[in-house]
């Protein structure tokens, strides 16, 4: 009854809800198929899958490329956010604070990177990294890793400070404190929830990043992406499927990590 | 006047406080600009340049136009030109019409479902677009999970449909990457229509339908903007997908800068199609600030 009298006043709302439910069956179909296929027990993928075995899980294991690129991709994609929180969490606090007419025009290239085409930016940090002499380095994808990352941190770390009062630091440094107490004590508690959002964004972009990574390839620098990628031109066997399904896992734990101590709320922000 | 008495009247601490402020922007602020100066201009700078010197490794190093010359005079090229901004825009329409509903729905009925809803957007972030795209291939093969029933069960078709590696799975990579995006956008501004403005429409007769074009579309404009934008941008400079369930479909710039480097390694010619990327995408950042400037103008 209760229904009916909401569908009476909302007639378009079942529709748009049906609307709802089949765009994300699209959104999530190929994601769960994935998942389903890294059980599959063949060495081929094949409708309906014949059994199950958690053989392709081994093959991450026993294939060298993998776990060695695996190892890279985690090294790259902390070291990478860790440079740019040391660069971007300054930058934004004091971007959203001054008074300064450039402000505006400093925050705005600060978060260019964010729009340009990432294979356009891969070919020309080749060139320059290689005229530089760093060349095919993991110190090259470090630094070009840092560009793209440093927009994520500075726009989660911007979303959160404006929101907070400057009644705090104001007090603590009435109350006597220093600037360095005041921003350890003070403002870093504040913005903490902005790094951990903006470094997760970092991370996971790092992790994902396969159109700058691939210029840097080598035997030493491959991510896992990239090995990835010449894996699946090669074969279609559902070890591919597997990693995946093993990266996705790693990527929502994280995500659940981050939102049970600190919450995502900020997250979408958008700035 | 008044500001002439106000200075000397504020309290000390408050001129401390200004100083601080004034010397803090500066020195926080400086290690991102040179960090991003040294790393980010210089190599787009100099991706500037190789377009105009394409000898630039070899030894004939002067000005010349050869490869816009090369990009802009040829038909095929001009046709990549011309296939990537159509395809864009072909994604970011498709986007809209599949977003802007999700959109409304999730501010205007989800209630206690919408942390659900926002969580089911931001999954798909989480993998990386290798899975999504193998996840497509497996769907969409020869004898995979649409073909099979179409050809077993329904019997609709005699042979399997060639799906993966056409057009029609280029589109649908790039909508099923890039349409959160266009959500989320929308959304946010959805979320700040007084709904007081629908019911007066109601009110003063307007059924359902008048209320949505005349008062909730035109007033979600901007959101419509910002998410139109930012997809046209994105999907403009994507190649993954492309690369691996677009096939040869679509040839885009950014498939041939991948190609001109994995095999034809004209770097000149590679360096001009990027910087043709790049001015789009300038264009599109300029776009996007007009477009916030003027919300900030009315707010």
């Amino acid at each position: 009854m209760r229904l009916w009298r909401r569908f009476k006043r909302n007639p378009e709302a079942p529709m748009l809800g049906a609307f709802v439910v089949l765009f994300f069956a699209f959104m999530l179909a190929p994601i769960l198929i994935v998942v389903i296929v890294a059980f599959n027990d063949a060495n081929f993928v094949a409708f309906p899958l014949r059994g199950y075995s958690l053989r392709w899980f081994y093959r991450i294991v026993e294939y060298r490329p993998f776990l060695d690129s695996f190892v890279v991709s985690l090294e790259l994609a902390f070291a990478s956010t860790l440079v740019a929180c040391l660069l971007g969490v300054p930058a934004s606090l004091a971007l959203v604070r001054g008074r300064s007419r450039y402000a505006n025009a400093i925050a705005t290239f600060l978060l260019s990177p964010l729009a340009m085409p990432l294979i356009v930016l891969g070919l020309a940090f080749l060139f320059y990294l290689s005229a530089l002499g760093l060349g095919v380095s993991f110190l090259s994808l470090l630094i070009s890793h840092t560009v793209v990352g440093l927009p994520y941190i500075m726009r989660t770390v911007a979303g959160v400070y404006r929101g907070v009062s400057s009644d705090f630091e104001e007090t603590a440094s009435i109350l006597g404190a220093n600037r360095p107490q005041t921003f350890w004590y003070v403002t870093l508690p504040l913005i903490r929830p902005g790094i951990f959002a903006g470094a997760l964004f970092s991370i996971l972009i790092s992790f994902d990043n396969l159109p700058i990574s691939f210029f840097f390839g080598s035997a030493e620098t491959n991510t896992l992406p990239v090995v990835m990628l010449s894996y699946i031109e090669h074969q279609f066997d559902p070890s591919i499927a597997a990693l995946s399904a093993v990266q996705m896992l790693l990527a929502v734990f994280a995500l659940l990590v981050v939102e049970r101590i600190y919450g995502l709320k900020h997250m979408s922000a958008p700035t | 006047m008044t500001a002439t008495v106000a200075a000397p009247a504020a309290s000390a601490p408050a001129r401390r406080r200004k100083a601080h402020s004034g010397a803090l922007s500066i020195w926080w602020v400086l290690p991102a600009v040179l960090f991003l100066i040294v790393f980010y201009v210089f190599p787009i700078v100099q991706n500037g340049y190789r377009g105009f010197y394409p000898e630039f490794a070899g030894a004939g190093l002067e000005f010349n136009l050869r490869a816009y010359a090369k990009l802009l005079g040829d038909s095929f090229y001009l046709g990549v030109i011309v296939d990537t901004f159509w395809l864009s825009a072909l994604v970011t329409l498709i986007c809209l019409v599949l977003g802007y509903p999700v959109a409304y729905f999730l501010v205007r009925y989800s209630g206690r479902w919408s942390g659900v809803i926002i969580f089911l957007l931001i999954a798909p972030l989480l993998t990386s677009i290798i899975m999504r795209t193998y996840g497509w291939r497996v769907l969409l093969a020869r004898r995979g999970l649409i073909n099979n029933p179409l050809l077993d069960q329904l019997g609709l078709i005699d042979a399997p449909l060639r799906l993966v590696n056409t057009q029609g799975s280029a589109v649908v990579g790039l909508v099923h990457v890039l349409v959160p995006f266009m959500v989320l956008a929308v959304a946010s501004v959805l979320q700040g229509i007084d709904t007081r403005l629908e019911e007066s429409a109601r009110i003063l007769g307007a059924n359902r339908w008048q209320t949505f074009l005349r008062v909730t579309l035109p007033l979600s404009l901007d959101g419509i903007g910002t998410g139109a934008i930012m997809v046209f941008m994105i999907a403009n400079g994507s190649f993954v997908t492309l690369l691996l369930i677009g096939g040869d479909s679509f040839r885009t710039l950014p498939l041939l800068i991948y190609q001109q480097f994995n095999t034809t390694r004209d770097f000149g010619f590679a360096a001009a199609m990027g910087n043709l990327l790049l001015l789009s995408a300038v264009g599109c950042l300029y776009l996007q600030l007009r477009l916030i400037r003027r919300r900030g103008v009315k707010g």
